[in-house]
């Protein structure tokens, strides 16, 4: 039988390649069977800790062969996985405890030293870095190795991604097995991938981006290479070229740091056949300075959306040197449409709604059914950016509707920041835009005013955000003024801000 | 000021400061403690050229040479700082 639940993608290559490599991590290695009976021992342990079908678990970990079989673990008990940043503050994860109504915390030991204790959730589950033919805990050793069966069906949700919404607080898009499954088997067919590929993983699983690569490989009993070291790029090339991989994964800011610092361009990487590039459209320029320096490797740039499992369309490298700035076409399984406010289809070369239906669309938003019904609407997944099909039906982007700040890989909402730079006391009234970065794509630039102008001191400022937010989060620029400028309604007018 | 103290200085000025929940020791990683990440490691590269008046080259940009602030120290040494 083909299969209908993601874990079925690693039970089935630990059926067909139970001895093969599946994850590399370092000098770390893991095969098929050893991460499938490992996620076998963590789920009975979740059950054993009175885990149910449906219940929340929120993973915090950096990529490790733990924090793989941790998702698998996670889905094959039945419960739905919440992979949130493992750099989160204690604020943010409590948040998303609260908020997904989650008992149970998986983190990894560098997590850990910093959430517990600090966060309220009443069992915490603290995974090492595995090694090879060990047990991550004592707790597992009693646990059985076999696949626990949990009765459940594709329709059932398998995660809840956070996402920034345009409200400022993170909204939970509903992804279930099927939405993930659809969109697994359209990437691979498209990339073309097959047992022989090794994908080196540099994005964290916890973005959608980063988790189909795990189960894009998985699908087809292939490999990855973690490496969290894209902070030293260049050992992330070494160990492209030493662990012979075929693929690489990033977003703009990956490339831009990959062509501009690091030994990438002069490196020749013999094994590597393609490249992705999704997170965010790529400066054309970038693009171009991508394929003069590497003739050889396909460059795959991608479009897509958490909502959509995530992703919506593909650019055939094929087609690349004529369609630059295009997002590409639709991704198999997938139907894109260009539309009015009123779901009126546009005709070619018109600008309106980017729209997408198909079996990989999520089912809403977690507990917000005002959000989840301005977005989905009878004629599809209305994405928030605006754009126009060509006449050979190829999809331009030419803006976001929603003002989120696309940081590197990662939605920021200016909302969210506004509201911790008014949370400081500091501050009289904040306006945060996204302002153009070489190495990020964007970057939040923030306007304040400050409440007190003779006490006020930027530094001290700066000092509050940064305990308040994620890095990713932090106002790059800063403008202090005396007022903001304000439309006739009394609301801030941020486009005057950008002029 | 002794370099080691200039360079912690600029980490906890740019990268911690406010945090509580963050140590800074000389001979931990920067980058799994979460205090950098990729773009700060190219702060941080700016921030030590500007500083020491010195260039660092791409291949210069290893963990062996960045990692940790005993790193760093041991590296611009190299550079006759």
């Amino acid at each position: 039988m083909e299969p209908y639940l993601i874990h079925h993608l690693l039970e089935r290559a630990a059926l067909n390649y139970p001895q093969k490599t599946s994850v590399f991590h370092g000098s770390d290695t893991a095969t098929y069977l050893e991460i499938n009976r490992l996620s076998n021992r963590l789920a009975h342990l979740l059950m054993e800790k009175g885990t149910k079908r449906g219940d929340r678990i929120i993973i915090a970990m950096e990529n490790s062969i733990a924090s793989v079989v941790a998702y698998y673990a996670v889905l094959k008990s039945g419960c739905i996985s919440i992979e949130v940043p493992d750099k989160s503050t204690s604020s943010e994860i409590s948040y998303f405890i609260k908020d997904a109504e989650a008992d149970v915390c998986i983190l990894s030991r560098m997590s850990s030293r910093r959430l517990k204790g600090n966060i309220p959730a009443s069992t915490i589950i603290e995974l090492d870095h595995i090694e090879k033919d060990s047990l991550i805990m004592t707790e597992l050793e009693g646990m059985p190795d076999t696949d626990p069966d949990m009765p459940i069906i594709d329709l059932d949700l398998a995660s809840i991604i956070y996402t920034s919404g345009s409200t400022g607080k993170p909204k939970g898009v509903m992804l279930t097995h099927r939405n993930v499954l659809s969109n697994t088997s359209s990437i691979v067919s498209y990339l073309g991938l097959g047992p022989d590929d090794r994908i080196m993983v540099v994005l964290p699983f916890y973005y959608v981006y980063g988790k189909s690569l795990l189960n894009t490989h998985f699908m087809v009993g292939a490999s990855v290479v973690i490496n969290n070291r894209f902070a030293f790029p260049n050992s992330v090339v070494e160990d492209m070229y030493n662990k012979r991989v075929t693929g690489f994964a990033g977003v703009p800011s990956t490339f831009a740091i990959l062509m501009n610092r690091s030994i990438f361009p002069k490196r020749d990487i013999t094994s590597l056949r393609y490249m992705t590039q999704a997170g965010g459209m790529m400066a054309p320029a970038l693009t171009k300075r991508i394929m003069e320096a590497k003739p050889g490797i396909s460059l795959f740039i991608m479009y897509g959306a958490t909502e959509a499992s995530p992703r919506l369309t593909f650019l055939p490298p094929e087609r690349l040197p004529h369609k630059l700035g295009s997002a590409g076409i639709p991704v198999p399984n997938c139907e894109i449409t260009i539309r009015d406010d009123t779901g009126r289809m546009l005709d070619t070369y018109e600008i309106g709604n980017i729209c997408a239906r198909g079996s990989n669309i999520m089912q809403g938003y977690w507990k917000d059914s005002t959000e989840t019904a301005k977005s989905l609407k009878p004629w599809g997944l209305v994405t928030g950016d605006i754009g126009y099909k060509d006449n050979e039906g190829f999809i331009y982007i030419t803006g976001r509707k929603k003002e989120m700040i696309k940081v590197g890989g990662e939605r920021v909402s200016p909302r969210e920041i506004e509201d911790a730079l008014i949370e400081s006391s500091m501050v009289h009234e904040a306006a945060v835009i996204g302002v153009p970065d070489e190495y990020l794509s964007e970057v939040p630039k923030a306007y304040v005013v400050p409440l007190n102008p003779e006490t006020f001191n930027l530094d001290e400022l700066k000092g509050f955000m940064k305990k308040r937010l994620s890095i990713h989060k932090l106002p790059r620029h800063w403008q202090v003024l005396r007022s903001l400028p304000k439309k006739a309604s009394g609301k801030i007018d941020k486009e005057a801000l950008r002029v | 000021m002794e370099i080691k103290e200039r360079i912690i200085k600029f980490i906890r000025e740019n990268f911690i400061a406010g945090r509580t929940d963050i140590s800074l020791a000389s001979d931990e990683s920067l980058i799994e403690a979460g205090i950098m990440d990729s773009t700060g490691v190219l702060e941080l590269v700016e921030f030590l050229e500007s500083t020491f008046n010195i260039v660092i080259d791409d291949e210069e940009l290893i963990p062996e040479n960045l990692e940790t602030i005993d790193n760093i120290v041991r590296f611009l040494k190299t550079k006759a700082v």
